[in-house]
């Protein structure tokens, strides 16, 4: 269970988001509101961006987490797709896989670059993707689905995917949908910040966040998503 | 023992040394322990009487104590058995050092097949895989036995690409320098193995001078690579060698370096001086030299490897990863003097301080009138962990309106957000770092030979290792 008590996230002395609380529970759930709300934002302060100024408590099961850095954070199996993945020059989209699933793993590396290779075909990403520089000459398209790829190698308990809809074409949004499912089980803790309407029909959620007007709602009351898909977030401005 | 340079370790040996001090005797004892012929005797005090008129060169941006010359002994060689072994000692050192010395063992697979010459302190002790060589013409051996066995070829070639007057450390390695390698490739030979040296300064206070002579002849091809480290003592340690390339037509020469020698401590105490002269011609036309370098050590670095790019269509090419730390110095760049028509200059520098350290990338690009058609493209980038300078000081001179030269340069920090990024899936700040720092040196360790390549990529997360902080 990941929960955040009472948070509020600033940048630059704004405040961006207040008065957050909100749990999240093995299952998946949904992140939805207007551009420019602070879903990202909401994103990146759970793993401790260090652009936010981020105050009040949360916790991922037992563990405190407001002084674990960004990467402790992700050790303990949170893991952030990115809406946007950085380019890192000089490194293939294999040696990340190489470099993060160094400790804890007991499969040897040709396992891993099998597993790569396969999620990769699976995916319909280009011959040679393994040793591809990581998210440099990539379309916005390939670089969502090496961020699944990554999801799926480092297999974390807990999965935020900051629109991984954006920049898929028709055929990729349907693997991205096969793939979600696949990885989910009653363990994983699958978190999407998304307004597609086809991805959000394709899940059952189990709650539904709102982030709009500076704050968050979240609720179980899942027609929410029927309603915003139809009408828009004005009721809740 | 200093964990982040596991290589600072003293090997006991009985050692057999000169006394301290530079003299005219100094050198003329060294010459006769050699059994030197008259004309080599002659070169060495003809750079002993210059070197007294000259004096350091004093434009480079590195500062250290005065060097006690007459405190330091220019000879030290360890003492062979009864039998006329290598004592046992000196061959563990190399073991320990992760050198191979048994031809078995690349035999066996458990280390890369490479011939081996290595130099501990004063003199080479070993050079492997002679014969198999010599099955293709081959000559790599110490200079020494290249002195005695081949006096033909060392008399033609040694200073004819650094003069014995081209500069102080280059004269003082002239006059007294007491071992090094010597290969040479025949005619259409392509060196079937990587030729290696291992440099080893082992005893206290002692200069370490080698000469380094590679010739290649028409139409072959040679890849050659050293690597070099030493104690880590708390004062410094002079190196001063000289290393010359020659290409004749259409021959290649490869040269990779590792430098690894002692830093020093974090204080800027000890380690090793490295003021090397290291220059090829390409002689022939068609032909091609490429210096490859990455370098760690030394307290202060002073070094340029350069082409002369004489033979028309010739190719010159460096590659440099300068990696400063603490109080170390590295004033570090080539020359690239084109004279034939249609050749072509490389330059890419990569330049990643830290600490207080000072990191200068100094280039001369120089086109000469009948240099038609000639084309150089450089490109230095440096990355600066925290405090740390650097700096970058090309000099181009183009004298023919035909040629083009290209320079692009950046300076920067980490990217934050490719740490971040990195982070978020699970990389430690400390692996975040390792691999930006690898990522922006690739295309220099992509030039270094396979075996060589993943062992540079070790050597340098081990440098930065509580580098950043």
């Amino acid at each position: 269970m990941l929960i955040l008590q009472d948070v509020t996230i600033a940048t630059e002395g704004k405040e961006i988001l207040n008065n957050v609380n909100l749990e999240f529970g093995p299952g998946i759930h949904f992140i939805v509101g207007p551009n420019g709300a602070g879903k990202s934002t909401l994103a990146h302060a759970i793993m401790s961006n260090p652009k936010y100024d981020i105050t009040g408590g949360m916790k991922y099961n037992d563990t405190q987490l407001d002084e674990l850095a960004t990467w402790e954070r992700a050790q303990l199996g949170i893991f952030l797709s990115f809406q946007n993945p950085t380019p890192i020059e000089g490194m293939s989209n294999f040696r990340l896989i190489k470099e993060a699933m160094n400790m804890g793993t007991t499969s040897s590396i040709m396992d891993k670059l099998n597993g790569f290779r396969g999620l990769a075909k699976e995916l319909n990403l280009p011959e040679g993707w393994d040793k591809k520089e990581l998210n440099v000459q990539a379309s916005g398209g390939e670089k969502k689905k090496n961020e699944l790829i990554q999801m799926k190698m480092l297999d974390p308990s807990v999965a935020i995917l900051d629109e991984p809809d954006s920049g898929l074409d028709v055929d990729a949004i349907n693997s991205l949908i096969e793939q979600l499912s696949d990885f989910n089980n009653k363990d994983k803790t699958i978190i999407i910040v998304s307004h597609y309407e086809k991805l959000l029909k394709s899940f059952e959620p189990s709650t539904v966040t709102v982030v709009a007007n500076g704050t968050t709602t979240q609720t179980t009351d899942i027609s929410v998503v029927t309603k915003v898909l139809a009408d828009g977030f004005k009721d809740f401005a | 023992m200093n964990d982040l340079y596991p290589e600072g370790f003293v090997t006991p040996v009985e050692s057999e040394d000169f006394e301290p001090g530079l003299t005219r005797d100094i050198v003329l004892k060294l010459s006769a322990l050699k059994e030197e012929p008259q004309w080599l005797t002659e070169f060495r005090l003809k750079a002993f009487d210059h070197l007294q008129t000259i004096k350091e060169p004093t434009w480079s941006i590195v500062n250290y104590k005065p060097i006690d010359y007459q405190g330091m002994r220019f000879y030290s060689a360890p003492k062979f058995t009864e039998e006329g072994d290598i004592p046992q000692d000196v061959l563990d050192t190399f073991e320990k050092l992760g050198v191979p010395l048994h031809e078995r063992d690349a035999l066996l697979g458990l280390a890369p097949k490479v011939a081996v010459d290595v130099v501990f302190d004063s003199v080479s002790i070993a050079t492997t895989f002679q014969a198999e060589l010599a099955e293709h013409g081959i000559i790599f051996c110490s200079i020494s036995e290249a002195v005695k066995n081949h006096p033909e070829l060392v008399k033609k070639y040694l200073g004819s690409v650094i003069s014995y007057r081209d500069n102080y450390f280059a004269t003082l390695n002239s006059a007294v320098f007491s071992d090094g390698t010597f290969c040479y490739i025949p005619k259409g030979v392509r060196c079937p193995l990587e030729l290696n040296t291992y440099f080893r300064i082992n005893a206290r206070n002692t200069g370490q001078f080698e000469r380094t002579l590679i010739v290649a002849d028409d139409d072959s091809f040679v890849s050659y690579l050293e690597g070099c480290t030493a104690p880590a003592y708390s004062e410094n340690t002079l190196h001063a060698a000289v290393v010359e390339l020659i290409t004749l037509d259409s021959a290649e020469i490869k040269y990779s370096t590792v430098q690894n020698w002692y830093p020093g401590d974090e204080n800027g105490v000890g380690g090793v001086l490295n003021f090397v002269t290291k220059r090829g011609i390409c002689k022939g036309d068609n032909s091609k030299i490429s210096w490859t370098q990455v370098e760690t050590g030394s307290a202060v670095t002073w070094k340029y490897p350069s082409c002369i790019l004489r033979g028309d269509n010739s190719v010159g090419e460096f590659y440099s990863v300068a990696v400063t730390k603490h109080k170390q110095q590295a004033d570090t760049g080539t020359k690239m003097i084109h004279v034939g028509k249609n050749t072509r200059s490389t330059i890419i520098s990569k330049g990643i301080s830290s600490g207080d350290s000072v990191n200068t990338y100094r280039g001369l690009v120089q086109i000469g009138k009948n240099a038609h058609n000639s084309r150089n493209y450089t490109e230095c980038d440096s990355l600066m962990l925290n405090n740390s300078q650097a700096l970058t000081l090309p000099t181009v001179s183009q004298y023919n309106s035909t040629s083009v030269v290209e320079h692009e340069a950046s300076a920067g920090k980490l990217n934050e957000e490719a740490l971040y990024y990195l982070q978020c899936k699970g990389l430690s700040e400390e692996d975040a770092i390792n691999c930006l720092v690898t990522g922006f040196c690739k295309s220099v360790f992509q030039e270094l030979p396979l075996e060589f390549a993943a062992e540079a990529n070790k050597l340098l997360s081990v440098t930065l290792e509580g580098a950043v902080g």
